[in-house]
């Protein structure tokens, strides 16, 4: 054991008999089971964890709790963890961050030196005259940002997310929390009590209530015997509830489970933090807080040094010194910036332990060993009436100072619920209003300090959240607790002629920078904030805000009240990604022939978030196999998966009128048996989905759409009835049918050669009609569409007996080499036909006019959606025409999406552009300037690296102008 | 090591307080040429333009709150032209051109950084629309193109190529994409158009519009009453809320839009990356941080919170760009409030009240406009209303003819 | 993560909703001049205060009527489609499309 390791009672969390070993900057350092990365250094002495940002400045633990970024170190997988919050038994090679050679010696340290070059808002004032030396400071400031290294390789470790649900949540399992848990818990109420600790316990754990140090001990085993024996707790430990969300929905962060609480009401235990004293070198390794040293010899049993000096804004920090005293470190002197101390009892503690007292002073400069990693010396300075500085007093040697200046509530939970933190000049009290209803305080956060105080507070907030939840009766002789304790000294800010006061630790800045902020003009606190940067670094202003207030106030002559504190975003400590993420869930949605795709070899791509095959073959050859399945389907026989484009089942004897209402089309007298395009125009007139539409009965139809559109289509069909409130159901079947299109001169023999119940003669079943029956034992619809330009057949089963069709098809077409088609060779065999894809040859304001939809529109009838605006964009001049073209074979091939030039200005686009070996060259459809639509007018399209191209205007569609193929 | 730091540093004064850079708010006067309803980078910006290229110094910017306090703080600072419209393309590569020169147009470092802006194209369609835009961006003069995957992993090696099952295609890397540190462009612009004789009135809020039958004639506000000879509205997120009081209505909706940042690291990300499919944009800033955004909050909303939902989402799929993030911990998440317009184009110019100008409907693509706004809003508040050609596409009344400029497509999760 | 009270399926999550627009009464289609008709399709009432708006519960695809206030997010109530008929303010497309 080392000579900074204190006997037991002192350091209960830690285990004796398991001795740890860490590695450290590449040195051995010893520790036990339950020590934290930072509490088994400094049993080692060593302090020093860190460099600052800004100045390269040596820096050591403050909080000890995981609430300052000074121990910010470095993991092999991870940058920026905090070395206080790391036990030893998960992390044993820890390295430090921020510095340049090594820890002990970084060069950068030269930068403090440089500190005066460097005045707050430096870098908006140099670096960038003249014009172009920007770029040259820029690459080497930016080489100079970041604190930790990321490590670019790391794989994510398992991360998942679980939802609680409980009456009311906890935060904080100090003295109010536990005594606020067990009397909601005696009423009955289901809660969870939530401890950012290994240990509930709070401030039980380290905190001396009384001279004595007779209570803390017997109130935490009791409350806490009494928590783990109830039922009604639970109780998750080493959790950090990292936000607060409308409805009291909160994350709960612990080891690599994201736990998602909803609770009905939230009790904010979380207790305070904690404030310092800004003087010169108040950031050296060795100052810490009051706490942290409480908790360094409390849990951890380790020493700070061999001598340990108090600085004291209040009554608490007397009490870390006798703690300190009974645990053996010689306290060489109590500083209290106050005239005298509220209880005389203590001063009579500390005379009876010899530990001298210097009352009306104030730490006016601390010194360094020489390395200069540690604190050696302090100057002690007197104080007069106002608070103000003058002659040196005495200087004391020691290796630790603990300081407390007061403590400001946790405010993080309330504030992001909307509430305001107050402090009151006057009174020196914060308060914390406008609480989200359901959110109550109880504590150290709620501005009460006393022990009793404390756990009357808990239960207090307990009875008005269980009177919140109607589960306790009203009392109206429930009165809030007081506490007459006063905590926070009213100006604990010291300036030195030579500066280096820290406010701000982590982004570095001093009392000069926030107050040169204000004189440069930055006077309202946030442009102070976003000026300086003050508040912005890990501890997101937890001991800057309130010294920051209250020298830009006095800076403006304003009282704090008038500059506000601080306010408060998610999270309250920075949180890993990946807890966030979770785990990866990637759905896709798959078609029931996906296999069948997958062992034809198909290329897969998204469609929406489904997966199609593009074409089957392997990628290198893209061209060969969509010319190929294309010629196939034109010259035999194809057959394409086409079970995405949407399946909508309107029934109801309305659901003629619904559909005339919603599309552009006319439907009332459309003949069963017959299938019709439809076209959906949206309010502002732009054509925004189509399919088609069968009439299975008076009462039933069945309608497709796009693959991308359907789910919306769906929505704005039931949101439209929900107004119109027409006597028709709407169903979205698309997963409850598969759909195959069977296509190509062969394709009516392919279906012939199957058990087919339907007569398939051009008589009985023409073009567009649409039939029921049955292929062997397979129910079926089909319908005769003619996006492709060939005889088709385009078959709907229900899902689960899609492969058996596909199977069935394939076996009855294997005579005529039938072939698979994908969604390319489908695009490029609607393009002979001149037909429109919607999204892909329209865009967002394509009207019917642009694409020779005019046949689509019926204005006979009285209403449909979009109906207006396409009369009011129709009768405006046209700025464009979607028009066929052709191309010259000896030219580069237009790609979609090059831009259609008239006279130097962009006139339009290419929409969709293929080699057709049908047509026997390059077609295309393209957006033109109307005067260039008519057939044979020459356009100019701008290709690649520029080069122009000349299009001719083809009257559509390229391939079969009579329509005649798709009607055998 | 630059001569205007060895100056300051071996001074004996802290230097700055000869020449603040942002006057103390002056008492109110009872007239001035021009009133600017809103403190942002806009309005700055528009007061700037004013005094220095169209000597009209009589100027009171009137901020409710504190200047750029706004969407000009809370904006993920992302600058480019690559849009689609060939008016939206021409408008935002002059405010590129600007940025290029802002340090030095105003005298303070906007610490400009040109990394170049990749975007991610995930399926077919969208490798279409790209290119589209790569043409009409580099019509226009701009430096975009289309690229395969194995360029675009020389430019991010640390990029995943598979992310969520949705393999990257291609990118459209916009070399003249660039970010800037967005509270300094709203402070350059304040300082320049303060020491040319604009006041400044912050904690100032306009609660009415005095009109003299169709024409605006002053304001009313918590300081007091002013007239005067012009008003442009520049107040973003409540542009419609204003315009009521003004009389009228504007096409606007107004919905949070949600960004957040992690701790600084090394730097090792240059260009700013954006994902199409994902939703999901993300860049390294000059302090290190990584800063994330992604699509518009699902709902209307005059409300700046911040959501779990939003941020699990957003950060799943930064994660699934670049896995190893998982280990980098978000510091915090804020919000800003988007007037958003159907075409996802601005709203500029005339109102329905004469003398009353508009700089609204900038939703989720404002702070890249900055300059190029403040530029032809002077202009247009200088020529007394004669609308320059550049913002001419944006009039209010596009709407009633139904001549939306429509940049849906190019503006989704790449602000 | 804000509870909605959806009329059909009680409190649930925000994220089960889908925000469908505002209700607007849709003027005579037949006699509304062009400028009406824009007003109707791009414009809307976004003041500050309660508006009235369609969500659609998805995964039970049921489309019902929130009156919220846009400011504070306060939900003051959800009801059915089949209440607006009832208002007075709207025109019935019946009696619009005569």
């Amino acid at each position: 054991m080392t000579r900074s390791r204190l006997d037991a009672p002192f350091g209960q969390w830690i285990d004796r008999s398991e001795s740890v070993d860490i590695r450290f900057e590449g040195k051995t350092y010893s520790g036990f089971m339950g020590d934290t990365v930072a509490s088994a250094l400094i049993a080692n002495q060593q302090w020093l964890l860190s460099r600052s940002f800004k100045y390269h400045r040596p820096r050591g633990p403050l909080t000890l709790c995981g609430h300052d970024a000074n121990t910010l170190v470095q993991l092999p997988e991870a940058p920026n963890r905090l070395a206080d919050e790391l036990p030893i038994s998960e992390h044993r090679v820890i390295n430090a961050q921020n510095y340049s050679g090594s820890l002990e010696r970084d060069r950068n340290q030269l930068l403090d030196s440089l500190g005066r070059f460097m005045p707050v808002g430096f870098y908006y004032k140099a670096f960038y005259k003249p014009f172009g030396s920007w770029r040259f400071w820029e690459r080497i400031i930016r080489r100079k940002a970041g604190l930790g290294v990321a490590n670019l390789t790391v794989e994510p470790r398992y991360t998942d997310k679980q939802y609680l649900f409980h009456d009311i949540a906890i935060i904080g399992g100090g003295p109010a929390g536990l005594s606020a848990a067990l009397t909601a818990a005696q009423a009955g109420a289901s809660v969870l009590l939530i401890d950012d600790q290994p240990h509930l316990g709070g401030s039980l754990n380290y905190h001396r209530f009384d001279i004595d140090a007779a209570e803390r001990a017997p109130t935490l085993n009791h409350l806490r015997t009494q928590i783990l024996d109830n039922d009604n707790i639970r109780v998750l430990t080493s959790a950090t509830c990292n936000g607060w969300f409308t409805d009291h929905y909160l994350p709960v962060l612990q080891g690599s489970r994201m736990y998602k609480v909803r609770a009905k009401a939230c009790i904010l235990a979380s207790g305070s933090s904690e404030q310092h004293v800004v003087f010169r070198h108040n950031d050296l390794p060795g100052i810490a807080l009051c706490s942290a040293i409480d908790r360094l010899i409390m849990l951890y049993g380790v020493a700070p040094a061999q001598r340990l000096a108090v600085l004291a804004g209040n009554d608490q920090a007397y009490l870390t010194a006798l703690n300190a005293h009974d645990a053996g470190i010689a306290v060489c002197g109590v500083i209290d910036m106050r005239a005298a101390c509220d209880d005389a009892n203590l001063v009579t503690a500390l005379q009876a332990r010899h530990i001298p007292l210097f009352s009306h002073a104030t730490v006016f400069e601390a010194h360094a060993n020489s390395p200069g990693h540690q604190l050696a010396a302090i100057d002690i300075h007197r104080l007069d009436s106002h608070g103000a500085v003058t002659e040196h007093w005495t200087t004391l040697a020691c290796g630790a100072l603990a300081v407390s200046s007061g403590f400001m509530p946790a405010y993080q939970l309330a504030c992001q619920g909307g509430a305001r933190l107050s402090y009151d000049d006057g009174s020196a009290l914060f308060s914390l209003t406008e609480l989200p209803e359901g959110m109550f305080l109880a504590g150290s956060v709620n501005s009460i300090h006393a022990l009793h105080a404390v756990l009357a507070d808990g239960a207090h907030s307990a009875r008005q959240a269980l009177r919140h939840l109607g589960l306790a009766p009203v009392d109206s002789r429930d009165d809030g607790v007081s506490c007459d304790v006063s905590v926070n000294h009213p100006w604990p800010i010291f300036q030195h002629p030579k500066g280096r006061e820290f406010v701000d630790f982590d982004e570095d800045l001093q009392i000069k920078d926030i107050v040169n902020s204000t004189r440069q003009g930055y006077r309202d606190i946030q442009l102070v904030k976003r000026f300086s940067t003050v508040g912005m670094g890990p501890s997101q202003g937890r001991h800057s805000a309130l010294p920051t207030a209250r020298l830009v106030a006095h800076a403006t002559q304003r009282s704090v009240s008038e500059t506000g504190v601080t306010t408060a975003r998610p999270p309250v400590k920075p949180e890993p990604l990946g807890l966030l993420a979770g785990r990866r869930f990637d759905p896709a949605r798959k078609t029931p022939l996906d296999q069948r795709h997958r062992a034809l070899n198909a290329h897969m791509v998204p469609a929406g978030n489904w997966r199609r095959p593009a074409f089957y073959g392997a990628p290198q050859a893209r061209d060969r196999w969509v010319q190929e399945e294309a010629l196939a389907v034109r010259t035999n026989v194809g057959l394409i998966d086409v079970s995405t484009l949407g399946g909508i089942e309107l029934r109801g004897v309305d659901a003629a009128q619904f559909l005339n209402r919603f599309y552009t089309f006319a439907f009332l007298k459309q003949p069963i048996g017959k299938t019709r395009y439809v076209v959906f125009t949206n309010e502002q007139g732009v054509v925004s989905d189509d399919g088609v539409a069968a009439r299975i009965g008076a009462d039933h139809f069945y309608v497709t759409a796009t693959t991308t559109g359907v789910d919306t289509m769906v929505r704005e069909m039931l949101r439209w009835n929900a107004q119109w409130r027409l006597n028709v159901d709407i169903a979205n079947v698309t997963s409850a049918f598969a759909a195959i299109n069977v296509a190509g001169p062969n394709a009516r023999a392919v279906l012939d050669a199957t058990d087919c119940s339907i007569d398939l003669s051009n008589d009985a079943f023409p073009y567009l009609a649409y039939r029921e029956g049955h292929l062997g034992a397979i129910p079926v619809r089909m319908m005769r569409v003619g996006f492709v330009g060939e005889l088709g057949y385009e078959l709907h089963v229900p899902s689960m007996l899609a492969a058996s069709l596909w199977d069935m098809l394939m076996n009855a077409g294997d005579p005529l080499t039938i072939r698979p088609f994908g969604v390319e060779a489908q695009r490029l065999l609607r393009l002979e036909k001149g037909h429109i894809i919607i999204g892909q040859d329209t865009d967002g304001m394509t009207h019917p006019g642009e694409v020779g939809l005019d046949w689509a529109i019926n204005r006979q009838k009285p209403f449909f959606v979009g109906r207006r605006a396409v009369d009011i964009v129709m009768a405006a001049d046209p700025c464009r025409q979607l028009v066929g073209f052709t191309v010259n074979s000896t030219c580069p091939q237009p790609k979609e999406g090059h831009l259609v030039i008239k006279a130097g200005d962009i006139v339009g686009h290419v929409t969709s552009c293929e080699h057709s070996p049908t047509v026997g060259g390059v077609i295309g459809l393209a957006y033109v300037h109307p005067q260039d639509a008519a057939p044979d007018s020459l356009f100019e399209v701008r290709t690649d690296q520029g080069v122009s191209v000349l299009a001719r205007v083809c009257a559509l569609p390229f391939y079969d102008p009579a329509n005649a193929r798709q009607a055998l | 090591m630059p001569f205007g730091l060895l100056k300051y540093g071996l001074g004996k004064d802290y230097p700055f307080e000869r020449e603040p850079d942002l006057p103390a708010t002056p008492t109110l006067k009872q007239h001035y040429d021009v009133v600017i309803i809103g403190g942002g980078g806009h309005g700055v910006a528009t007061a700037y333009y004013l005094a220095k290229y169209h000597g009209i110094t009589n100027v009171a910017i009137l901020e409710k709150a504190y200047l750029g306090g706004g969407n000009t703080a809370r904006n993920t600072a992302v600058i480019r032209s690559n849009y689609l419209t060939p008016q939206g393309v021409r408008f935002y590569s002059e405010s590129v051109k600007l940025f290029e020169r802002l340090s030095n147009e105003f005298d303070f470092n906007i610490m400009y950084s040109q990394r170049g802006q990749l975007t991610l194209a995930h399926t077919d369609a969208t490798v279409r629309a790209f290119r589209q835009r790569a043409e009409v961006n580099t019509h226009f003069g701009g430096r975009t193109e289309l690229i395969d995957p194995h360029h675009i992993a020389e430019l991010v090696p640390t990029l995943n190529l598979n992310p969520a099952n949705m393999p990257v295609l291609a990118g459209l890397w916009h070399k003249d994409g660039a970010t800037a540190r967005h509270d300094a462009v709203a402070w350059g612009y304040a300082k320049g158009a303060t020491q040319r004789g604009v006041e400044l009135h912050q904690l100032t809020e306009v609660i009415d519009i005095i009109k003299e039958g169709d024409r605006a004639v002053g304001v009313k506000t918590n300081r007091g009453t002013v007239h005067c000879r012009s008003i442009v509205q520049a107040v973003a997120g409540y542009s419609a809320v204003l315009a009521g009081i003004a009389g009228f209505k504007l096409p606007l909706v107004s919905y949070p839009l949600q960004a957040m940042v992690t701790q600084p690291v090394k730097p090792f990300l240059d260009p700013l990356v954006s994902s199409s499919a994902l939703h999901c944009y993300v860049q390294q800033t000059s302090r290190g941080e990584l800063v994330f955004g992604g699509g518009s909050d699902p709902y209307p909303l005059y409300n700046t919170r911040s959501t779990l939902e939003l941020k699990e989402s957003l950060i799943a799929h930064a994660v699934e760009m670049f896995p190893f993030m998982s280990e980098m911990q978000l510091l915090r998440q804020w919000a800003g409030i988007t007037d958003m317009t159907s075409d996802y184009s601005p709203i500029m110019g005339l109102s329905p009240l004469r003398h009353y100008y508009l700089d609204a409907g900038w939703g989720t693509w404002g702070f890249k406009a900055t300059p190029i706004c403040g530029q032809t809003m002077a202009e247009l508040v200088a020529n007394d209303g004669k609308v320059p050609d550049l913002i001419a596409p944006f009039a209010l009344d596009r709407f009633d003819h139904f001549k939306q400029v429509n940049e849906m497509g190019a503006t989704a999760a790449s602000h | 993560m804000k509870i909605l009270h959806c009329p059909l399926n009680g409190p649930r999550n925000i994220s089960e909703f889908v925000y469908g627009g505002q209700v607007k009464p849709m003027p005579n289609p037949e006699s509304a001049t062009d400028t009406e008709w824009a007003a109707y399709v791009f414009y809307e009432n976004n003041s500050i205060g309660v508006v009235r708006e369609w969500w659609l519960h998805a995964p039970s695809s049921y489309w019902f009527i929130v009156e919220r206030h846009n400011g504070s997010d306060t939900i003051l109530r959800t009801y059915d489609p089949s209440e607006l008929l009832s208002n007075p303010g709207m025109v019935s497309l019946e009696d619009a499309i005569q």
